[in-house]
This record gives C-alpha cells, sequence and structure tokens, in this order.
C-alpha cells in the first residue's frame, strides 16, 4: 500500500530488480535465438515496414543529394560531353564523306587503269548557274592541265565534256544539255546515231537510219569517232524507239547511265584521243 | 497505458531512424542517441514502476538491433533511468540544461559502458582513439535533447500525460 517501504522504494527495487535480470540475460548465455529473446525478434519483425520505409526515404534523399546537390558539376561534366559529342558527330560525319569520297575515287581510278588514258580526277564544286544549260564546276582548272574539250567520265559512264577553263575551275558541258552532241551506237545492233541533249530534259540518240534494230534496254556506248571520248563508253539505256512519220531516221529515247544531280568526283581524261574513222570502229 | 504507448511508439522511431540513417548516410556520429534522450526524460519526469520497465523495455528493445548480447543495453538503459531519476529526486528543478547533462553522462555511459561489457576493461586502453567519437555523440544528443524534450512536452500536453516531474 502507499507510504509503505516497498511502495516508497518501488523505483530502486524495480530497477535493482531489472538490472538483475539483465545481468542474468547477459552472463546466461541467451542467444537470439533463444525463448527469452523471442520478444526481440519479435522487435526486429515490427520495426522491419518502418525500417523498409526509412530506407526508401534514405534512399530517395540520397538520391536527391546525388542528383540535384551534384547538379554543378554534373551540368559542367554534360556540357563537356556534349561539346566533345557534337565534335565526335562531325568527324563521324566528315569519315563517312571521306569514305564515300574514297570509294568514288577508287572507282574512278580502276576506270582510269581499265581505259588505260591518262587522266586526273577532279571534284565536282558547282553546277549551272540559270538552269537552262546543263553544266557543272569543276575545282580543277588548266593549272591542273585541264583543257577545253577534254572528255568528263565517272564511274558509271559518260558525263560531258569540258567547254572553258580557268586556272582553279572548269565548266563541264553535260551530255543531256541541248547544245551536246558525241558519236555512239547501239553495242547490240550496232546502230550509230548522235547522242544529244533535249531542251525539255533527257537525251536522244538521233540520226538512226530507219532500217536499224533498236529496242528498248539496248545499251548505248561512245563509238570514239569524235576525237573526244573513247570507245566503248557507256552513254545510257534505250527507253524507247520512234518510227512515226515519213523520215528516214528513227528517235531514239535513251536513259542517260549517270545521274548527273548526285555527282561529286569525276575523271577527266587529259590524253588526246586519236579520231577514228568509221572503217576502224568495231 | 498512454505513457506506455507513446514511448513504446518513439521508441520504434527512433531504433527505425538510428538503424536507417547511419547505413544511407555516413552521418554515425551525428544521430543522436534517442533512445538515451528518452529514457533521461521518463527519468526526470516519470517516477514510478512503469517508467522504470519502460525503459527495460527500451533497452531490450535496442538489443534487438545493437551487439550480440542480450541483456546489455537493457541494463544500461535502466542505468540511465536511475540516475536520471535521482537527479530529478534530488534537485529542486530540472531544466532543459540539467536534461542536457544527464543526457551527455548518459550517452558516455551507454558507449563506455558497452564497450566495458562487451569486450573487458581491457578494451579501454585499445579504444582510445573512439573516445573522440563517444564525446562527440554525447555532445550532439546534448544538444538536441532539449528539442526533444520540448516535442516530447508537447506531445504529453496532447495526449493528456503530465508534463514535469512528479515529485514523491
Amino acid at each position: 500500500m502507499k507510504g509503505s517501504f516497498l511502495w516508497r522504494n518501488r523505483v530502486g527495487l524495480m530497477g535493482g530488480a531489472l538490472i538483475v535480470f539483465s545481468l542474468y540475460l547477459m552472463t546466461a548465455g541467451v542467444r537470439h535465438g533463444d525463448r527469452i529473446a523471442a520478444p526481440a525478434r519479435g522487435m526486429l519483425e515490427v520495426l522491419r515496414p518502418v525500417q523498409s520505409g526509412t530506407a526508401d526515404f534514405g534512399q530517395g534523399i540520397r538520391s536527391v543529394y546525388h542528383d540535384y546537390l551534384n547538379l554543378v558539376h554534373v551540368r559542367q561534366e554534360n556540357e563537356r560531353l556534349l561539346t566533345e559529342l557534337a565534335q565526335v558527330r562531325a568527324d563521324q560525319a566528315r569519315m563517312a564523306e571521306l569514305e564515300v569520297e574514297n570509294r568514288h575515287l577508287t572507282e574512278l581510278l580502276e576506270l582510269r587503269d581499265a581505259l588505260g588514258v591518262d587522266a586526273i580526277a577532279a571534284n565536282v564544286i558547282g553546277s549551272d548557274a540559270t538552269g537552262l544549260s546543263h553544266t557543272l564546276i569543276l575545282g580543277q582548272g588548266s593549272a591542273s592541265g585541264l583543257k577545253a574539250g577534254m572528255a568528263v567520265l565517272s564511274n558509271r559512264g559518260v558525263v560531258g565534256r569540258i567547254i572553258a577553263t580557268s586556272p582553279h575551275a572548269s565548266r563541264v558541258l553535260l551530255i543531256d544539255d541541248h547544245n551536246s552532241a558525241l558519236d555512239g551506237f547501239d553495242q547490240r545492233s550496232r546502230a550509230r546515231g548522235i547522242v544529244a541533249g533535249v531542251v525539255d530534259d533527257g537525251i536522244i540518240m538521233k540520226y538512226v537510219d530507219r532500217s536499224e534494230d533498236l529496242k528498248p534496254g539496248d545499251t548505248i556506248v561512245t563509238s570514239g569517232l569524235d576525237g573526244i571520248f573513247p570507245r566503248g563508253l557507256l552513254v545510257g539505256t534505250v527507253r524507247g524507239v520512234h518510227r512515226e512519220g515519213p523520215g528516214l531516221f528513227l528517235t531514239v529515247q535513251v536513259d542517260p547511265a549517270v545521274d548527273f544531280r548526285s555527282l561529286e568526283q569525276v575523271l577527266v581524261v587529259t590524253q588526246q584521243m586519236p579520231q577514228m574513222t568509221a572503217d576502224q570502229k568495231g | 497505458m498512454r505513457l506506455s504507448i507513446l514511448f513504446g511508439f518513439l521508441t520504434l522511431v527512433s531504433l527505425a531512424i538510428e538503424t536507417a540513417v547511419p547505413y544511407w548516410f555516413p552521418l554515425r556520429m551525428l544521430v543522436p542517441n534517442l533512445i538515451v534522450i528518452l529514457a533521461v526524460d521518463l527519468g526526470l519526469r516519470h517516477h514510478g514502476a512503469i517508467p522504470i520497465a519502460l525503459a527495460f523495455a527500451m533497452g531490450y528493445a535496442t538489443d534487438a538491433f545493437a551487439g550480440t548480447i542480450l541483456g546489455l543495453n537493457a541494463m544500461l538503459i535502466t542505468v540511465i533511468y536511475l540516475l536520471a531519476y535521482e537527479v530529478s529526486s534530488r534537485l529542486m528543478v530540472t531544466t532543459a540544461l540539467v536534461g542536457s547533462i544527464m543526457v551527455f553522462a548518459g550517452v558516455l555511459l551507454s558507449t563506455i559502458g558497452g564497450l566495458v561489457l562487451n569486450s573487458g576493461f581491457a578494451a579501454l586502453s585499445d579504444a582510445g582513439p573512439l573516445f573522440p567519437h563517444f564525446a562527440a555523440e554525447a555532445a550532439i544528443s546534448a544538444i538536441i535533447a532539449p528539442v526533444i524534450f520540448a516535442f516530447l512536452s508537447g506531445i504529453k500536453r496532447i495526449t493528456g500525460l503530465p508534463v514535469g516531474p512528479a515529485r514523491e
């Protein structure tokens, strides 16, 4: 009851008893797996959800710390990497271009070797300013040995001929220009004609005898008779043959072998071509 | 009953903080010993058999998450409660300063006492470099203690528990 010795000293007595009990727990070799430690194991289970939540929260805080409080360094690093990436991309694009250019030049070199003529490669740097004519501008001129009248080729076929030069530039008249004309023949039927450009785009082969046998799909090549283009170079493919009207000649529409809009490098034949006679054609 | 529920809940929260925060942040030294602070508050302001049993239970709960010897923290926290109880019984007024001093002493007792009971007195000489850390932890706990005491007072007012120390 209140006021008794036990009541007045309940805290001390209780404390003493608990301390003794604690000493018993410590000295009796109680392990966490024993029955008496069940409340402690229960504590682990009870606190687990709280600790998981705290851990998630702590992880979130740490993420915030790492992601946002260090943002200054991240931003600097990001800017540096972006600059580096832009440089790498530019280098990559340049590499790709160099690879394409290398391939083109290799093909032109093979063409030159196959032709067995003197020739130099030239870069296409521009096209006709007005669009009325079909011409190209090359980045090499008389200083590189180019002259008016020289044949210009690509790995796919005939391109045109040089019509004007300056020391470091040249103009090329394409074969699909209405002022252009070259001597060619059908590789299958050997029918000869003049390949010329037309005003409204494209090329035709004219002055082909009406009796000649030409069909769509036939290959037109240079004859070498004009003294400009080497013999046997691909000009184009027959697209259509028209025999209408009372004239003596056929009108043969030809698809050029070369896509003039996609030219980047060309081969200029610097060697003077011998003008073959009709008897010398094969 | 309300006291048991309140301090039981606060014990769980304190243990959650003391086990989680040092894991996620390299701030072990900066984490105050919340269990000791709760025990000192119990000893200063709540006298009786139930409060001392609560202190024992808080220490026992700490044993569930600390060390390998069951009963070690239970005994130390009980002793800390008894010391705070005795100080509160002897002094006319128990202010926040008194509480801070008790917390400082209590944390030192729990750390050094735990070291001795765990490894023997010989460990004291080997643990010399750790004493600054012990002192820092005790100081940080003592500095934060008044804030927690004020927080506890507010909760006790809300729950209708006595705020001031009970004099016998």
